[in-house]
């Protein structure tokens, strides 16, 4: 079973409060800018092969009080499975990394993951030692577990299992140092920080 | 030797100290021999937040993303290692204009007996210069307030800085 990503998507929107969003390449960035238009409160780290729980990893460990939530697609993942040490050995309360299992690689015509169908990534993230892993195939799990998954107080995966995109989202309409400075302003006024010249 | 308490012990505290006196706190590393005695320092250094990775390319995505809590971040590793990150300092660093220190080694340059570094000795500077990347080369210790300058300048010119430090210099006899 699977989700579809739009639903998926819609419904985590519905439920962010304060969260703060970090996007990876492809997929996560085009349907979440899709679903939210959020301009401030998401970095889209678009392309980045791998990096961007690490990338809302340095972000969160100076906002504890924050929660963040880091997507990361499992072409993304298996290019980098080592990242959940670091994120076990930094032990943040407050980032919930949220792989995207769509078994392909969405951003680039849905080629197929290799041997994709038989990778357990929410095993690989126990074996890790991540103490807090979730997989969610259902729009109805998704909905009956999200509290406990997504406010845990120590590292958590959570892993979608998603259908492969149904059409071509549109890519998030921002440069690089406009994000920047969005996401940096944003910040500054919600933590009332000086952080961008 | 003593690594810690012998000559590349103080010179892994001159550094340390370096990077403090210039404001840095954030500091995500993966070995090098050479910069062993360092990495221990800043492990029980209490100025810092040390993160050890699991690949250079790591250390990039922690320190963009402490970009935005007020810290330029370090990123301290061997030339094997960052020659492994030009793809994530140009996707990441240079798109967004995120500022970072690499702090490396400078592997087969002459002295370093290890031949396996030979190809960072015939094309680390190449690499660098290929992405127009701001670089300073210390080779002797008395250059190493240049750290404290090229952290300052990174910040100021919102791109990464990559300073390399000859084996003399870590080994601290010269």
């Amino acid at each position: 079973m699977a989700i579809d990503m739009q639903d998926c998507f819609s419904f985590l929107a519905k439920r962010r409060t304060t969260e703060l969003v970090v996007t990876s390449a492809g997929s996560s960035s085009e349907v979440w800018w899709e679903t939210t238009g959020d301009l401030d409160d998401t970095f889209y780290l678009e392309a980045s092969m791998s990096l961007s729980t690490m990338f809302a990893a340095g972000v969160a460990k100076g906002y504890p009080d924050t929660r963040f939530w880091a997507f990361l697609g499992d072409g993304a993942f298996v290019m980098n499975t080592g990242l959940l040490f670091v994120e076990r050995a930094m032990g943040l309360s407050n980032m919930v990394s949220i792989i995207i299992a769509n078994r392909c690689y969405a951003a680039t015509e849905g080629v197929d993951l290799p041997i994709g169908d038989q990778i357990d990534f929410a095993g690989i993230a126990r074996a890790a030692g991540i103490a807090n892993v979730y997989s969610f195939d259902s729009m109805a799990a998704l909905e009956a577990g999200f509290d406990e998954a997504f406010f845990q107080k120590g590292p958590t995966t959570v892993v979608l299992e998603l259908d492969k995109p149904a059409r071509h989202y549109v890519s998030p309409p921002f440069d690089g140092p406009e994000l920047k400075y969005r996401f940096g302003r944003a910040l500054e006024k919600r933590f009332g920080l000086s952080l961008l010249p | 030797m003593d690594l810690q308490n012998g000559p590349p012990g103080v010179a892994a505290g001159k550094i340390v100290d370096i990077l403090h006196g210039a404001g840095a706190d954030f500091v995500a590393s993966l070995p090098d021999n050479w910069i062993a005695p360092l990495i221990r320092r800043l492990e029980t250094d209490e100025r810092f937040t040390h993160v050890a990775v699991n690949r250079e390319e790591s250390a990039v995505g922690l320190c963009s993303g402490a970009f935005f809590t007020g810290k330029t971040g370090v990123a301290l590793m061997g030339a094997s290692g960052f020659l492994t990150c030009i793809y994530a300092i140009t996707k990441i660093n240079y798109t967004y204009q995120i500022p970072m220190l690499f702090v490396i080694t400078l592997r087969g340059a002459p002295g370093d007996g290890a031949r396996y570094h030979v190809s960072n000795g015939l094309y680390l500077r190449s690499v660098i210069d290929s992405i127009n990347m701001p670089a300073v080369y210390i080779e002797k210790s008395e250059d190493l307030p240049e750290l404290a300058k090229a952290y300052k300048h990174a910040g100021v010119i919102g791109r990464p800085y990559v300073v390399c430090i000859g084996r003399d210099v870590l080994k601290g006899v010269r």
